[in-house]
């Protein structure tokens, strides 16, 4: 696989569901260790365009690209082993299987064996390990699944809403592991709340009605009040 | 009313076989219901593949254990083609869908079972007529091995499904099949590992059950009521459930018998009705959604 170009590269980007057209042309584009972030109120198209991006959406039309290579038309499980990894909004884990089975089918595709990366990202996973992923918390859940996807060395993290329902304290200490993953891995997050957004995100995406509504990669543009409008 | 306790030891046991011979074809339904939403009747094809392909191997080679291994390798080779032909063709759709369509094939499995084999109802001969007895009540051996069997079959299946990495993949697909493939794992393989060991198993409940009965091409439809009533009361995709209700279900017919007759074949039904009111998702199943 060639490693030139952007980690990914979205451009007139189609997609509905049905008769429902839900994306309308989007263009975005992710570099190397970069932090982007999709903001816009619900059912503007965000995850939608996460969706399409790994292949469990068809898109209608346009060019979604990672490193040079056309990700369109694979299935959901070749984007994933190409690199790039989903993380949903679900916070479903499996909930019948341990938190060591659900990592070992987080790397059983890569064959990468090295967890310890990801658990230092997540220590308190380490002690919960033979227990059922159902049982645990929330916040404990989303823990899981990001140190789950990030077995394997992806190149790119879709990321949904990660922080949604979580408590304070979670979310501070996950917007400190996305910094920290930035520093190997490219992530985009769809995400609503607009702090963590101003504090990690390199760029910023609003999406609107399906459309790229403006696009922020100063951070002298990013504040509070300039992204709330797009809520 | 009393019972003599020799007829019910007897019951029991004979309970015991055909409760097993239940599970074998009950936990194929099970599984391809709870990982792939198909409701797949062609199983009870696969049993009665299982079941001609054991006489016929027996009678051509005197090896009966022979024949059944055959039985289920035939079983798989089905299902296998049926996968691959056409379920992988109807996964997204509703599982009536897969419903009528398995009942289609069904039937065509028996046309072809006839054109190949005939009418006539085929005798298997039993491995071992050996006895021992039990509290004054002489016990088949056959029918012991037959509990074996099952028992083995469900530490097999247990430990497949617990202790490798691709049985964990399943259970987690049986939750929930994209975050299964969004980890770069090729669900469409597991879909069909699992359809081939539902049609294996099938086959295997075929030929252990050959001796029993007259293998006959009908031989499927008359099991499928039990069959579809032990997954339902069990739980749609529990390996445990489908085990607990396949001894519920052969000990209400055999015990039925013995009590009254003439309810024998209708207790499971009131069983069934009774569990599904109290709990409608079976004894351990959870709420399978549609996908």
């Amino acid at each position: 696989m060639p490693a030139d170009g952007p980690v990914l590269d979205v451009a007139g980007l189609n997609a509905a569901y049905g008769e429902a057209k839900v994306l309308f042309g989007i263009d975005l584009c992710v570099a190397p260790r970069q932090i982007v972030a999709c903001i816009g109120r619900n059912g503007a198209g965000k995850t939608t365009l996460l969706r399409c991006i790994c292949g469990f959406v068809k898109p209608l039309s346009g060019v979604v690209r990672s490193h040079g290579s056309d990700l369109i038309g694979l299935a959901p499980y070749d984007v994933a082993k190409s690199g790039v990894k989903y993380v949903p909004q679900d916070k479903k884990v499996f909930y019948d299987l341990t938190v060591r089975e659900n990592l070992e089918l987080g790397s059983y595709a890569s064959g990468d064996r090295n967890w310890e990366p990801a658990l230092n990202y997540f220590p308190k996973l380490k002690v919960h390990m033979d227990r059922k992923a159902g049982y645990m918390s929330g916040g404990e859940r989303q823990m899981l699944m990001i140190a789950r996807a990030l077995l394997g060395n992806p190149r790119l993290l879709l990321i949904d809403e990660p922080t949604e329902g979580l408590a304070p304290g979670i979310v501070s200490h996950l917007r400190e592991v996305f910094t920290d993953i930035a520093r190997k891995t490219s992530l985009v997050i769809v995400e609503q709340n607009l702090p963590l957004v101003c504090a990690i995100a390199d760029v910023v995406y609003a999406i609107r009605d399906g459309r790229v509504a403006a696009m922020f990669s100063q951070r002298s543009e990013m504040s509070f009040q300039t992204f709330e409008k797009f809520l | 009313m009393s019972l003599d306790p020799r007829l019910v030891m007897s019951s029991v046991i004979f309970g015991l076989s055909i409760g097993g011979i239940y599970f074998l074809l009950a936990i194929g339904l099970s599984l391809c219901f709870g990982l792939m939403r198909i409701i797949s009747l062609d199983q009870l094809l696969y049993y009665s593949i299982g079941a001609f392909v054991t006489y016929s191997v027996g009678v051509a080679t005197g090896q009966f254990w022979l024949g059944v291994a055959a039985g289920a390798a035939a079983g798989g080779l089905a299902s296998l083609a049926v996968e691959r032909l056409i379920f992988r063709r109807i996964y997204a759709r509703d599982p009536t869908f897969s419903m009528i369509t398995s009942f289609g094939l069904l039937f065509g499995g028996i046309g072809i079972i006839k054109f190949v084999w005939g009418v006539v109802p085929r005798p298997v001969e039993v491995p071992t007529l050996a006895q021992f007895d039990v509290l004054g009540t002489q016990i088949p051996v056959y029918r012991l091995i037959i509990v074996g069997i099952a028992v083995v079959v469900y530490a097999l299946i247990w430990a497949f499904l617990h202790r490798t990495i691709v049985g964990k993949a399943i259970r987690a697909a049986i939750e929930n099949v994209e975050h299964v493939e969004g980890l770069g794992i090729n669900v469409g393989r597991l879909f069909t590992l699992t359809f081939v060991i539902a049609g294996a198993l099938s086959g295997l409940a075929g030929g252990v059950y050959a001796p029993l009965i007259l293998v006959d091409p009908m031989m499927g439809l008359e099991m499928l009521a039990f069959v579809f009533m032990v997954v339902i009361i069990g739980g749609l995709g529990s390996i445990k459930g489908t085990a607990i209700s396949a001894l519920i279900i052969g000990q209400v017919v055999s015990l039925g018998s013995l009590i009254y007759a003439p309810a024998a074949q209708m207790a499971p039904f009131v069983i069934m009705l009774a569990i599904l009111l109290i709990r409608p998702t079976g004894l351990f199943g959870v709420a399978l959604t549609r996908r």
